[in-house]
């Protein structure tokens, strides 16, 4: 569980992140460093599946908060896929939802963010 | 230790008289017999007639009777002896008289007190014969010399050298030592200032026991001192001497309880052959509030008068004559000439205590010293003096009736015939009438009492529970329970879900009751802090009203119980941000009371809510309450170490019978608390405690560290200010995922309690 390392993938100008399974302070803030990364190499179009994320505490979601208005600021757009049923309540529950977007899938988030749905954005 | 009765040498009352004082008298032994090191001088301090003299005579029965090491010696002082040279001649004759009849062991030689010194000094035994005969020509020689400071420095250094020749532990028992107070204060005849200075200059006494007591060495035996007498002039007495307080030994004397009291005046009417009922013995037991005096007098006026106490029409005529003249009577208005020497101030010492008897809460100092119509400094003198002897409590702004019942039946009747003169009833005395109306309310009152005893445990019991909501909702509850049985509502509680958090009670106090057309209350105020936590913030002060009344109580009787309630707030400086008040109605409130009380947020039960918020209390206590199964893990506060514990309680939940989503939540719920914990505990073990209990319906994890307290304790404030920053984020998740949580003070640290139940599918 000490493997903080934050899987990520570019898929035609969009980048996939993947926290893994908790998504605490350490991996919020790896997530929140690539970000900033790709943010600075021009990527500005994100989405953090979370898959593979069974849990997910206050820290990790307030770090989350903090990269969507990072990816807001820079005129970028994230999304977030795979939500587990207790992630997505607990979400709600935050009030969340109302910040980010959510996709059941990677793949439909990733249509929405492609290049085809770049000239719509 | 026990005296048998043939015993009894100076003590007046047989054991079974003097009962329940088992504690005072290993205190007195103990006292008297510790060697070398400790306290050499003792205050027994209590209220009058509570029985200080009786224990002071069956302590020198004790150690007489015992033979041993202690050599006893009891002297009251006397009003006409506070002259030096009659003090000094009176108690050195006692004294001497006690050591030769300890010495002999004949107590038939007390006599010898009557004969003159040296006459006394000729019974000594031959060992003791060459010193006593000292002491004795040396206190003649003084005498002779008309030398008060020599008479006083002889007789009071008498015990001091029956120690130092005889290797005995004298111990001086000082009885109405408050009449020295009253002798030096009066200051027109001033024998006892000489006799203070002779104290200090001779080592004796006051200043020089706690001096002895101060250079105190262990191969010296001191004499011990044990003073009784009224306790607000006795505690004038001692100076203002850091290190004199801090050698002082004080043994506190109380009324006995109500169970002894009443064992005592069932044996003393069996005693005497007068037939006694139980409810006049219950009667008996309130009206006489455990005072053995009185209820001597009234047992033996009906044994001589051969009257059985039956009825209380039986009771309460003995009991009025015994006030209007009998020793009841005569007693009381011998303690009022005490004070008041002079037929004019007794008129107004009379004045005084009426206007105080009928005054509830106290009467102006003002208003008291307009009725007693006395020079100037006259009634302010004459108050001091009845304070000092207990008949009034004479405080900076308000001059309050005392506690003695017996005291203000007294004066209504003193003041009946000898200021307004009115004619004596042709048959039966005067007070009969009042008292028979009054006994019966007072049988009331008990009934009410034990509602006040209970509402007084319950208070006391509050210590942060999640106690059901509906206990404080008459309407609610009625909706719920209407027509259960005790046990079934007690059964029926643990399923409720909406709870309210109890503050931690830690001191509750009686602010007094009161009546208005068929309706009494009794207030207590009971004041704490929630969540455990001990600052200003979180101070918690409830008002507790325990309103006794036939009907509903209606708007007009609170709006009165309103205004005491707000009286008895008036002055109090607690931080508490607003009292919480909470109405406790026999008969439940009018609709019009219930709104008043709903728009001021108040909470309302009725006696019914009342035991069962007793019986919840106490089940919460009881050992049954222990969950079925239990687990315990440590962690360390360390990176992710928290989810080891979701691990855990993931597989825990899933034993339990709880589903995927429901673990999910708890799994999650106990991320949160370990965070919190780690964050905000600062434990000096750097470990997180958890304890997982299962029952059958649900599981209980309780997160704790050591340290200071973790988060804002008050959970609920957290919920509702809806708070933003990751803190309050994580107490909201924890709230939003589990059905109860609440925190809970350790003596070391915080606990967060969060309870899920586990719904089976018939309930969903």
């Amino acid at each position: 569980m000490n493997n903080s390392e934050i899987t990520t993938r570019l898929v035609e100008g969009v980048a996939v992140l993947y926290p893994g399974p908790y998504l605490n302070q350490l991996r919020g803030e790896r997530i929140e460093e690539r970000c900033h990364e790709l943010l600075a190499a021009g990527v500005t179009r994100i989405v953090i599946n979370l898959g593979e994320t069974e849990l997910i505490n206050s820290i990790g979601i307030s770090i989350l908060l903090g990269v969507i208005e990072a990816v807001n600021n820079a005129e970028g757009k994230l999304m977030l896929s795979n939500l587990s049923s207790s992630n997505r309540e607990l979400f709600e529950m935050l009030g969340l939802m109302s910040h980010a977007e959510i996709e059941e899938t990677e793949e439909s988030a990733l249509a929405r963010l492609g290049p085809f749905a770049t000239a719509e954005a | 230790m026990e005296i048998s009765d043939t015993g009894r040498i100076l003590s007046r009352l047989t054991n079974s008289e003097f009962i329940g004082r088992e504690a005072e008298m290993t205190r007195i032994r103990d006292f008297a017999t510790a060697r070398g090191r400790g306290t050499r001088v003792a205050m027994l301090l209590g209220p009058t007639r509570a029985g200080k003299s009786e224990l002071l005579r069956k302590s020198f029965d004790h150690f007489f009777n015992e033979s041993a090491d202690v050599l006893p010696s009891f002297y009251a002082l006397k009003p006409g002896r506070l002259d030096d040279q009659s003090f000094a001649r009176d108690f050195l004759s006692i004294f001497l008289a006690q050591f030769i009849a300890f010495r002999r062991s004949d107590p038939s030689l007390f006599a010898l007190a009557f004969e003159p010194i040296a006459v006394v000094a000729r019974s000594a035994t031959a060992d003791d014969c060459v010193f006593v005969k000292e002491i004795a020509d040396a206190f003649v020689q003084a005498a002779g010399a008309g030398d008060s400071t020599a008479m006083l420095r002889c007789a009071l250094s008498a015990p001091s050298r029956a120690a130092e020749r005889t290797g005995l532990v004298p111990l001086v028992l000082f009885d109405d030592v408050h009449l020295l107070a009253g002798a030096s204060a009066r200051g027109a005849n001033p024998p006892f200032t000489e006799l203070n200075r002779v104290h200090r200059e001779s080592n004796e006494l006051r200043y020089a026991f706690f001096d002895a007591l101060k250079n105190g060495t262990a191969d010296i035996v001191s004499p011990r001192y044990l003073l009784a007498g009224f306790e607000r002039p006795m505690a004038e007495l001692l100076p203002a001497d850091l290190e004199l307080f801090a050698a002082l030994e004080i043994i506190r004397f109380e009324q006995v309880g109500r169970e002894h009291f009443e064992r005592f005046i069932h044996a003393g009417a069996a005693e005497r052959g007068v037939e006694l009922s139980d409810s006049v013995g219950e009667l008996m037991v309130h009206q006489l509030k455990c005072e053995f005096f009185y209820t001597r007098a009234v047992l033996d006026s009906a044994a001589s008068a051969g009257v059985a106490l039956r009825t209380f029409v039986d009771f309460e005529r003995v009991y009025s004559a015994e006030v209007a003249s009998g020793r009841i009577g005569n007693y009381l208005r011998a303690s009022i000439r005490d004070a008041a020497p002079d037929r004019r101030s007794q008129r107004a010492a009379l004045e005084a205590l009426a206007l105080l008897a009928d005054a509830e809460e106290g009467a102006p100092i003002d208003s008291v010293i307009e009725r007693m119509s006395l020079e100037p400094g006259g009634a302010e003198d004459l108050l001091e003096r009845l304070h000092s002897r207990e008949l009034l409590n004479y405080g900076h702004r308000l001059v309050n009736a005392s506690s003695d019942a017996m005291l203000a039946d007294y004066v209504r009747a003193a003041y009946r015939s000898e200021i307004l003169s009115l004619p004596k009833p042709v048959s039966g005395p005067p007070l009969l009438v009042e008292k028979l109306k009054r006994a019966h309310r007072l049988m009331m009152d008990r009934y009410h009492g034990s509602f006040a005893a209970q509402l007084l445990d319950v208070l006391s019991r509050f210590d942060s529970q999640r106690a059901p909501a509906c206990l404080f909702d008459e309407a609610a509850y009625e909706k719920r329970y209407r027509g259960m049985s005790r046990a079934q509502v007690s059964r029926s509680l643990d399923q409720e879900t909406e709870r309210v958090t109890l503050p931690q009670i830690v001191e509750v106090e009686d602010a007094g009751g009161g009546e208005y057309e068929g309706i009494n209350w009794r207030l207590f105020l009971a004041a704490g802090f929630e969540a455990g936590i001990y600052n200003e913030s979180n101070e918690a002060l409830w008002v507790a009203a325990l309103i006794n009344s036939n009907e509903p109580v209606d708007v007009e009787s609170l709006g009165r119980i309103d205004d005491r309630i707000a009286a008895a707030l008036r002055g109090r400086h607690s931080k508490a941000a607003q009292p919480v008040c909470w109405y406790i109605g026999k008969e439940g409130f009018s609709a019009a009371a219930t709104e008043r009380i709903e728009s001021a947020k108040a909470l309302r039960s009725t006696h019914a809510q009342l035991d069962a918020m007793s019986d919840y209390l106490f089940k919460l206590s009881a050992p049954d309450a222990q969950p079925a199964s239990e687990f315990e893990l440590v962690i360390p506060i360390e990176d992710e170490a928290e989810l080891i514990a979701a691990r855990t309680i993931e597989l825990i939940a899933r034993a339990a019978d709880f589903e995927g989503e429901a673990i999910n939540q708890i799994k999650t719920a106990v991320i949160e608390a370990c965070i919190n914990a780690a964050e905000h505990g600062q434990s000096p073990d750097r470990k997180i405690h958890q304890r997982f209990a299962i029952s059958e319906d649900r599981i209980i994890i309780t997160v704790s560290n050591k340290g200071r307290i973790f988060a804002n304790g008050n959970i609920g404030a957290v919920a509702e200010s809806q708070a933003t920053g990751v803190r309050g984020r994580g107490l909201n998740i924890i709230r939003a995922l589990m059905d109860e949580v609440h925190f809970q003070r350790t003596d070391d640290g915080t606990s967060l309690v969060m309870t899920k139940f586990l719904k089976r599918p018939e309930q969903q």
